[in-house]
């Protein structure tokens, strides 16, 4: 059994080379596609449980890819780009990533990050109920599915497990760095901008006013809360 | 004309009165038409006829009647009274005419000079308009930026040049009466620029003035356009200097991507490698770094260079700021630097958390790079009225006094330094002037005790100094 499937797009030969040759070394299956339309097919046809995309491609760059790949996805999707401005990190996180490498990068830094990627907040079967009901959301915890305004949004693995581990610890600021350290792994929590992003993209899928949010609170210079007005109800 | 009037009064055999007044009407007459010398003669030659022909006894140039003396008298006062007051007209009507003539020519002149090519020398096209328009022999234009000579007119003015040149360090205009030479200085603001020699040209001093002032006008517009046109030049090739590197960063990273990620591929597999090829690859590896950061330090002096860096500020603690840097260091690293976390009383600095951060980086590294291994790097930090003094201090060999300025241009390393340590010669230039931009600044200080200490200061808002 492979450790995941994973799909190396980027327009470098020698680039796609190195990674399927480290990547295949560490037990995952790869995959290469050379263009984001590529990719798009390659994704069509089987399932992958990560992209690796590159963002400066031509045709159709890194991040319209990533847009794509997020409309009907909720695949793992790690950003690679010579880039390193935190305009640029934030622009790639908006566009649906659930991380972003600089590149030169190192090889026991991407496999961290792809470590990240796959994992999933482990569930905590006594704190979560199934199902929590909030005016204008539903949101399903065992099922991952979140019901807004009457219509199913999707959310990312990471948007979801975020959102999961602010629901499960409700009404206490939690700091930037135990969420960065809950969602994405052990070697992050400087990233306050990941939480920045993140944290907006839920407010928009969520709250009927992602403007003026009503459980997803910001704590200035602290971190994030979950703002729960009563016991929810379990189904 | 005299004559005839006397000719026709004699004829008609009129009056005195009535041949007094035909006189007037003459001496008028010739004043209107003449000057007021010929007005004069008139009067004069007038009188003696008004004497010999009409007062009694006629046909001699005495005078019987004291009444008549009287009326002489009158006759004379009169013509010249009127022939002065008409003469007085039409002085003023000429010089009016003169007036409006000069106000003519400077509108002509200043209309060309605006409509001047500038792609052209505007020095010899106002040159040779002034010389059209004003129709004068030879004009000469000196400007004093560019020291040239602009020409205009059908004569060359030789020798002109040291008069110019004399004018315009006297400041004051000379006129050579014998050549017809006139040569003034141009002042603008103040202070000369530059010098016009006119030759034959006739001009009221108010005129001349204006004059002065439209050619004044004209070089400085010049000038001004020179400067603008100059300073978007250089922007522009900053700007391209800028964008090329980019590109070429780019294609840079590409290869070193892939040589990265194959070399600590490498490094990764402890088992399969022997001690040689750890070696190896650790040289490749490290060697990838350094090429990696020369790329990316070179790419951000370009946009410093190009101005292209956009200060996004926001008020930050000290503390944040140091323990943000501080994680980019090796656990290895940070526990070499010390006093990080102790500046709780200081107010938040106001900076782009981004670029300062990188110049902070920048200062930690280099005294962890030009230190011996293991020794101490202290933080500390202080208040001074509007600005955080952060000081970063080693105890590596110092900096020597005359390199503590030198260290902050490009490319510059200290030798011995060179040697041992990678590096590009950009760190701390780039450090500087991010440091700068924010309207702090960064020095190397004389050290207290052994070692370098290097001061950033960085901006405090008002409102964020009472918090």
């Amino acid at each position: 059994m492979t450790a995941g499937r994973i799909l190396v797009v980027d327009d470098e030969p020698q680039i796609r080379r190195v990674l399927r040759t480290t990547l295949t070394a560490k037990g995952y299956e790869v995959q290469d596609a050379r263009t984001g339309e590529e990719a798009l097919e390659a994704v069509r046809k089987s399932r992958f449980d990560l992209v690796l995309l590159d963002v400066n491609m031509p045709g159709m760059g890194g991040l319209e890819t990533c847009r794509a790949l997020r409309t009907n996805s909720e695949i793992a999707i790690i950003m690679l780009t010579v880039r390193d401005s935190e305009q640029d990190t934030v622009a790639a996180l908006d566009a649906g990533a659930d991380d972003y490498v600089t590149k030169p990068f190192s090889t026991p830094e991407l496999l961290a990050r792809i470590r990240a990627a796959f994992r999933r907040l482990p569930v905590s079967v006594d704190a979560s109920p199934e199902s929590v009901q909030l005016a204008g959301v539903e949101i399903n915890m065992t099922t991952r599915r979140v019901i807004s305004g009457g219509q199913e949004v999707r959310l990312t693995p990471k948007e979801f497990d975020l959102l999961r581990f602010l629901m499960e610890n409700p009404n206490i600021p939690i700091p930037h760095a135990r969420l960065l350290q809950a969602v994405w792994g052990p070697d992050y929590g400087g990233q306050v901008e990941y939480l920045r992003v993140f944290i907006n993209q839920l407010r928009k899928k969520i709250e009927v006013d992602p403007s003026r949010p009503r459980y997803l609170l910001t704590e200035p210079w602290v971190g994030y809360r979950f703002a729960l007005p009563e016991k929810p109800a379990p189904k | 004309m005299v004559a005839v009037t006397t000719a026709v009064c004699r004829f008609v055999a009129v009056n005195a009165t009535t041949a007094g007044f035909a006189y007037l009407l003459v001496v008028l007459a010739v004043a209107t038409a003449w000057g007021l010398v010929e007005a004069i003669v008139a009067s004069v030659v007038a009188m003696l006829c008004f004497n010999f022909f009409f007062l009694p006894p006629v046909g001699q140039f005495t005078i019987a009647d004291p009444q008549n003396w009287v009326a002489l008298f009158a006759f004379l006062a009169t013509a010249l009274v009127a022939s002065h007051l008409s003469d007085r007209e039409k002085k003023q009507s000429l010089e009016a005419k003169l007036h409006q003539r000069e106000m003519e020519q400077l509108y002509a002149l200043s209309r060309s000079i605006l409509l001047s090519d500038t792609s052209k020398a505007v020095g010899s096209q106002a040159a040779q308009h002034i010389a059209d328009i004003f129709d004068c022999k030879g004009v000469a234009l000196y400007d004093s930026k560019t020291l040239e000579i602009f020409r205009g007119g059908p004569e060359d003015l030789p020798d002109v040049e040291g008069k110019l040149k004399q004018v315009v360090m006297q400041g004051a205009p000379v006129t050579d009466d014998a050549t017809h030479l006139l040569v003034a200085p141009i002042i603008l603001g103040g202070r000369e620029i530059g010098g016009l020699a006119l030759q034959g040209i006739s001009l009221s001093d108010g005129g001349l003035q204006a004059l002065l002032n439209l050619v004044a006008i004209a070089l400085e517009r010049v000038r001004t356009e020179e400067a603008a046109r100059r300073a978007e030049a250089a922007r522009q090739s900053g700007e391209f200097k800028s964008t090329l590197l980019d590109a070429i960063a780019h294609e840079f990273k590409t290869p070193l991507t892939s040589i990265k990620a194959a070399s600590t591929s490498m490094l990764g597999d402890t088992a399969a490698l022997t001690p040689q090829f750890r070696e190896l690859a650790t040289i490749i590896d490290e060697e990838a770094d350094r090429m990696s950061l020369l790329v990316t330090e070179a790419v951000r002096m370009s946009q410093i260079d190009a101005g292209k860096v956009h200060l996004e500020r926001k008020s930050v603690t000290v503390d944040h700021l140091l323990r943000g840097v501080l994680d980019h260091f090796s656990a290895k690293s940070e526990d070499r630097v010390l006093g990080v976390g102790k500046h709780e009383g200081l107010p938040r600095v106001y900076v782009d958390e981004e670029l300062v951060s990188l110049a902070l980086r920048q200062l930690i590294d280099n005294a962890l790079k030009y230190s011996p291994p293991g020794s101490p790097i202290e933080i500390s930090t202080g208040l001074s009225q509007h600005h955080v003094l952060i000081r970063v201090c080693d105890r590596g060999p110092g900096i020597p006094e005359r390199d503590r300025e030198r260290i902050f241009e490009k490319f510059h390393r200290l030798r011995p330094a060179k040697d041992r340590v990678p590096g590009t010669g950009l760190g701390l230039y780039i450090a500087r002037e991010i440091i700068r931009t924010h309207g702090g600044d960064l020095w190397v200080e004389e050290p207290s005790g052994s070692g370098s200490e290097f001061c950033a200061t960085l901006p405090v808002r008002d409102e964020d100094v009472k918090g």
